[in-house]
Parts: structure tokens; C-alpha cells; sequence
């Protein structure tokens, strides 16, 4: 482990293995669920009918973003010609500590040079898999 | 329902998403580390909105404040006393994203003291932070009046909770009158001054009987600063700050150096030496900063402060701090080389600021390495001899 602090959240203990978590009825668009594994939590979110799996510890104080509203957020740069403008709609993960934002997709913090590992997850046979 | 699903060490929870901040869940990751500590929390708040303090309030001014409480103010929440007074460009602009800022009640208060981790909780003003820099000090006196029979009234008596009285600086009579009514309550361990706008600042003579009622009851000095969405006085003013956050970032640190600048350099240390202060809610990185600012100064200039015995930095080593809000630092090392730069290791206490928006978590400050004496130090021992209480562990 390093001693950068922001990249100590990032060293999880995924295993590869492959995990099912919920009947997919359980989990329906809008909802999202908190897996623990060992000490690992993972943050996992059905978004209109498709699923994302990210860290679920926020790297800032530990705060679990599984709890973490999902919106949108501000944002000024080239391609808005430096004005600012409302984006990403529904899926930016606030966190609920101190509101750290972060991409929920790709698991890219917004304003920060840091990205939280995502997991693959999907639908199989009525069931929510994760890899992790 | 939540559904669960336990395959050796893997759990499912369905859970909610938080609309305001979540609470202590560092309390659950660190619960068995933190048991073998006294833990004190040096700055917690509790609802101490207007609507609270109405019926506490004396003679017109309870009249009067239950006719303001029935305008309805913009923000949140909607009897706040800062939002009243409030310069309103900010309003909405760091209000935009969640979590909300929260207060907590007492009921929160205790549910939180039960899960049997924090020793003490220290109870700081809240909504009534801003007082000093009321126009009219009277009013400022009689909320000061209504908040401390308040806190005494619903939070004495209560396990391991402890009041800080609050006075308003800019009338000193009636904050003398405020310690010798409370100043022997078993559960008041200290005397709150909102620095924020404070005018003179903290150190002149005028606030010396403050200082001689608080060392007559061997009540230590606690400063308190507020976020602020008003400036209108030392060190910084609304024009400064386009934003909420550079106002927050800068008000809280500048007040405090000004605020110690001024008590050590007014020679209260000397007229008072057994006379204990801290500064809370103003992070730690600015002390050395005006530690060895003031020891450079002092050289040339010291036939301005003919009092002083010592250099500044003697004075200000003597000084407790709260942690809170806690710099990001970027290296697990660099919180205990801080403070071995402010030679803080007996003056540091742990505090959260619980419930607001921008308390610390526990798991913020356990991340960083330090001996294990310093840690016990900082989250217990050191507050328990600066608010006189008792090792509970």
C-alpha cells in the first residue's frame, strides 16, 4: 500500500469471484443495494433498468456511497465554450458525507484527479450477478 | 424490506438513498479500535434554532422574536437566525447539492451517546454563533440569556453531556452576570465566545471582566467561529468572497489567528495565566502559521507589548485546539508532523462538529498514523483535563 492516503481506498480485495446478490425482481430501476464482502463495500445501483457496481467507500472519510443520491451537477469547460451548464442527469453519486461527486458509470470523481474501481454487473437467469 | 443474502463474508443490503448526512458510520468500522478510548467530542451541536429559544426569552424580546418567527425566511431551516440576518447571495449556492446541513435533537443526541463509543459529547452553540455580530447587543444578550436556560434546562442532567455556556463579547456585564448564574453547574465545563465579527477583537480590555468571571470559576475560554454567511466585521467582509466556500475556507482559520493574535498580544496570558483557551471549528494547519508569524514579529516590535514575558509562541503552545475541520493532508504521516510542529500533542482534542454537514468522520482522523499515546491524547485525555471531566474509561 502506498502512503498517498487517496489511494488507499482504492486497494479493495476483489477476487474475481462471481457473486449473486438479488433476484432481479428485488432490485427494479431506481433501487440500489450495499454488499459487503469481507471488509470491502460495494455500492451496486439499478439506473433505469441497466446496473452499476462501484467502490462503496467514499475515499474522502469512509462515508458509504451506496446511500449517496444520484443526480446531476454542474459543469464549465471546453466543450460548454467555459459556460457553465447542468450535466450527467441522474448520474452523478453525491456522497452522503461531505458530497464528494463522482461519476456513477465510470467511477471518475468530478474535480478530482482520482477514480473508484467499478465491478461488472449483470443480469443472469432472474438473478443480480457481480463480479467481485 | 431489505433482503439479505450471507455467503460466508458477503452481504447484501437494499438500502435508501440519504437525504441528509449520514451519521456516524465510522462508529460500526472503528467501534472495537475506538472501545479502549476515553473519547471526547469537543464540539458537538444540538437544534438550538429560534423556535427553540422563544420560550426561554425574556420580557419584549420573547414578544418580538414570535412575531419575526411568523416571516417566512428563505433557507434552511426556516427559523434560523443566520438566515435572518443573512447577506442572501450566497443562499443557494453551496445549498444546491446533498446532503442538507442537519441539527441534531436530543433525542439523536442520546441514541448516539448510547452506542457507548463517545465518553462526552461538548455542546457548542449552533444557530445562536452569530451574536456577536448583531447590531444590537442587547438582543444578542437576550438570546445568550434564553440559549443558556435552555441548554441547562433540556441537556443537564444528561450522562456524559456537557454545556458551553455562550456570552455575547459586546456586552460584557451580562456575559459576567451568565457565568455567575451557571458558573458552578456541575455539567457546564466552559465559556463560549462567538469570535466571528467580534469587534474590538477578543483580546481587548473591555472583555477582560469575561475573562476574570470565567478564571474565578475555573471555566475554561472556548472560540468558536461560524461559517458565516456574514462578514460584515474583522478579519474579512462579505465583499472578500463571490463564493460560500472561499468564505468558509478563509473565515474560520483567519478568524481564529486574529482572534489569538489579539488575546496574546493584549497580555491577557499574563494578567491571567491559569486562564485556559481553545479555538474550535477552525482546523489545526493555520497554528504554526501564526505561532512563529508572531515570534518573527516579536523580535522587533516587542516594546509594543511591554506585558508580555515570553515570546508569543510560548503563550499560544499553552492553547487547546479542536480538530475539526480536519485538513485533507495528503500523507498518513502529516497530521502528527503538524502537530509536532505546533508541539500540539497535549493541547489537540478530537472534535466532529456532530450532526452538521461538515463533521468530521472518526474514520478521518483514525486514518493517520501517529503513536498510540498521541491518539489517546487527542481523542480523550487531553479534553478531559481542559473541561475538567473525568477518565470514563
Amino acid at each position: 500500500m502506498t502512503e498517498r492516503m487517496t489511494d488507499q481506498p482504492l486497494a479493495d480485495q476483489a477476487t474475481g469471484r462471481k457473486l449473486v446478490i438479488a433476484a432481479a425482481a428485488d432490485l427494479p430501476p431506481g433501487t440500489r443495494m450495499e454488499v459487503r464482502v469481507g471488509n470491502n463495500l460495494i455500492a451496486v445501483f439499478n439506473i433505469a433498468g441497466t446496473y452499476y457496481a462501484i467502490y462503496g467507500r467514499c475515499p474522502h472519510q469512509f462515508a458509504p456511497l451506496s446511500r449517496g443520491r444520484l443526480q446531476g451537477t454542474v459543469i464549465c469547460n471546453a466543450q460548454t465554450n467555459w459556460e457553465t451548464e447542468w450535466a450527467h442527469e441522474g448520474e452523478v453519486l453525491v456522497c452522503p458525507g461531505h458530497a464528494m461527486e463522482f461519476l456513477v458509470k465510470t467511477g471518475q470523481a468530478i474535480g478530482y484527479n482520482l477514480k473508484l474501481r467499478t465491478y461488472p454487473v449483470y443480469e443472469e437467469d432472474g438473478q443480480v450477478v457481480l463480479i467481485a | 424490506m431489505p433482503s439479505e443474502i450471507d455467503d460466508l463474508d458477503i452481504k447484501a443490503t437494499k438500502v435508501d438513498a440519504a437525504f441528509t448526512p449520514v451519521q456516524d458510520q465510522d462508529l460500526d468500522q472503528y467501534g472495537e479500535a475506538l472501545a479502549q478510548y476515553t473519547i471526547v467530542d469537543t464540539d458537538v451541536h444540538v437544534d438550538d434554532t429560534l423556535m427553540r429559544m422563544v420560550d426561554y426569552m425574556e420580557g419584549h424580546y420573547q414578544k418580538r422574536l414570535q412575531a419575526a418567527l411568523q416571516a417566512d425566511f428563505r433557507g434552511e431551516p426556516g427559523n434560523s437566525l443566520r438566515n435572518m440576518i443573512a447577506h442572501v447571495n450566497w443562499l443557494g449556492s453551496s445549498y444546491d447539492k446533498p446532503p442538507r446541513a442537519k441539527l441534531a435533537t436530543k433525542t439523536e443526541l442520546l441514541e448516539r451517546m448510547q452506542l457507548g463509543i463517545i465518553n462526552y459529547s461538548i455542546l457548542f452553540p449552533s444557530e445562536l454563533l452569530p451574536i456577536a455580530y448583531l447590531p444590537d447587543p442587547k438582543w444578542a444578550a437576550a438570546l445568550a440569556t434564553a440559549y443558556n436556560a435552555f441548554m441547562v434546562d433540556e441537556y443537564g442532567n444528561l450522562p456524559g453531556v456537557k454545556i458551553a455556556l455562550v456570552v455575547s463579547p459586546n456586552l460584557p456585564d451580562h456575559a459576567v452576570e451568565q457565568i455567575a448564574k451557571y458558573g458552578n453547574h456541575k455539567d457546564v465545563v466552559a465559556v463560549c465566545v462567538p469570535d466571528v465579527g467580534v469587534n474590538p477583537p477578543i483580546g481587548d480590555r473591555k472583555y477582560w471582566p469575561i475573562f476574570e468571571a470565567a478564571d474565578h470559576y475555573h471555566l475554561p475560554i472556548a472560540l468558536h467561529g461560524i461559517e458565516a454567511l456574514v462578514h460584515d466585521n474583522y478579519p474579512l467582509r462579505v465583499s472578500h468572497f463571490p463564493t460560500l466556500m472561499q468564505v468558509h475556507s478563509m473565515g474560520f482559520p483567519f478568524t481564529g489567528m486574529l482572534q489569538v493574535m489579539s488575546v496574546v498580544c493584549e497580555g491577557v496570558p499574563v494578567r491571567f495565566p491559569k486562564l485556559k483557551f481553545c479555538v474550535v471549528e477552525a482546523g489545526l494547519t493555520w497554528i504554526p502559521f501564526i505561532m512563529y508569524r508572531l515570534d518573527t514579529a516579536y523580535r522587533q516590535y516587542r516594546t509594543e507589548l511591554p506585558a508580555l514575558e515570553q515570546k508569543p509562541s510560548d503563550y499560544i503552545r499553552e492553547w487547546y485546539w479542536g480538530t475539526h475541520e480536519l485538513e485533507a493532508l495528503p500523507k498518513r504521516g502529516d497530521l502528527r508532523k503538524l502537530i509536532e510542529l505546533y508541539q500540539g500533542e497535549d493541547t489537540t482534542m478530537w472534535a466532529s462538529d456532530w450532526p452538521h454537514l461538515e463533521r468530521d468522520l472518526i474514520a478521518g482522523f483514525m486514518r493517520y498514523d501517529m503513536s498510540e499515546a498521541m491518539r489517546r491524547k487527542i481523542l480523550g485525555e487531553n479534553a478531559v483535563r481542559f473541561f475538567n471531566l473525568e477518565q470514563r474509561k
